[in-house]
């Protein structure tokens, strides 16, 4: 039995985004204007879970959505804009991640250690002892499958979505997922 | 196998500034796709100067190319006839000539004007004033 986590955006709102892409056949500007304004905040939560940081959160999507711009020419009516844009998202988080670890001084992964060094209102973090405990369990995993947690139990996305985001089988993703839970939930019995 | 999670607050703990949203979709829209009354304003010169920059440096750029390569290729020609001394030169040109064809390729006229006579000793003279060995004639 899952606990239903509510996003800034359910999925399951989310009105079909055909519309969008019949609008985009005339009007390519029209409608990215309406994709921004519909997955920006979703978008944002994904990355931000993975990022942490707001200011990287921030970079990151507004990377994602100037490559998706520089893309939208080479955008076919049968893909899926909602996966399409999180594979972009993800992708550029992905490439956050890895140059802040080229560059050790700024590393997080503590997040209670991290928010008690931040100037206060400057992290953007409001959440109690238990969050940062689930956030710090969370960050202990490899960040493909951290990544499918999120997805999973954020973001409440289907496998089937999952699958064309992280380029990975459903089978693989069960098993990731079911991994990653049993890992967080050791963690946080453990402390 | 939940129950740790599960006994988590569904609340997300991470916060934004106020208003964040709405500034980073502007900005957003801004630098990409444009609010229509900024499209309207975009005149045609203003939306090909992009196009229109990138033609005119091709254009210097091939015009600077050319031109090097003509300048180039004129000093080359200048520097191979320097490159032999007029001396030199002379002799080359003056031994490679075949005295037949050159009597063949003058003209009547020519040939059938009468030299003036000079006596041997004017001829002497000449060639001692212009310090001409005798030998560098034959």
């Amino acid at each position: 039995m899952h606990l239903r986590r509510k996003s800034e955006l359910q999925l399951s709102n989310i009105k079909p985004d055909d519309n969008i892409t019949e609008i985009l056949k005339t009007d390519l500007s029209k409608g990215f204007r309406l994709i921004v304004e519909k997955y920006s905040s979703k978008l944002y939560w994904h990355i931000r879970r993975l990022v942490i940081i707001h200011e990287d959160a921030d970079d990151v999507l507004q990377n994602t959505f100037f490559n998706a711009w520089r893309s939208m020419g080479d955008f076919r009516n049968e893909s899926s804009l909602y996966t399409w844009l999180y594979t972009i998202a993800t992708n550029e988080s992905l490439t956050l991640i890895n140059k802040r670890k080229k560059n050790s001084a700024v590393s997080i992964d503590d997040l209670g250690s991290y928010f008690a060094n931040s100037l206060e209102g400057s992290s953007w973090f409001d959440g109690d002892e238990a969050q940062i405990k689930l956030q710090n369990a969370i960050l202990q995993l490899p960040e493909k499958q951290r990544i499918v947690f999120n997805l999973k139990y954020f973001d409440e996305m289907t496998y089937e979505q999952m699958s064309k985001i992280t380029r990975t089988s459903e089978g693989a993703l069960k098993a990731s997922y079911h991994h990653a839970v049993k890992k967080i939930e050791k963690i946080l019995t453990g402390d | 196998m939940m129950q740790k999670l599960k006994s988590i607050p569904d609340k997300n703990p991470f916060k934004v500034p106020e208003n964040y949203f709405e500034e980073v979709n502007r900005k957003i829209i801004s630098a990409t796709a444009g609010y229509e009354h900024e499209i309207k304003k975009t005149g045609i010169y203003t939306r090909f100067r992009p196009y229109l920059l990138a033609a005119a440096s091709v254009a210097v750029f091939i015009i600077i190319g050319y031109s090097a390569i003509m300048l180039s290729t004129h000093n080359r020609t200048y520097h191979k006839i320097a490159e032999v001394p007029y001396e030199e030169y002379s002799d080359i040109y003056l031994n490679e000539i075949d005295l037949h064809s050159l009597e063949e390729n003058l003209g009547a006229d020519i040939l059938s004007e009468e030299l003036p006579d000079v006596s041997k000793t004017e001829i002497i003279n000449y060639l001692m004033v212009e310090n001409i060995e005798i030998n560098d004639i034959y």
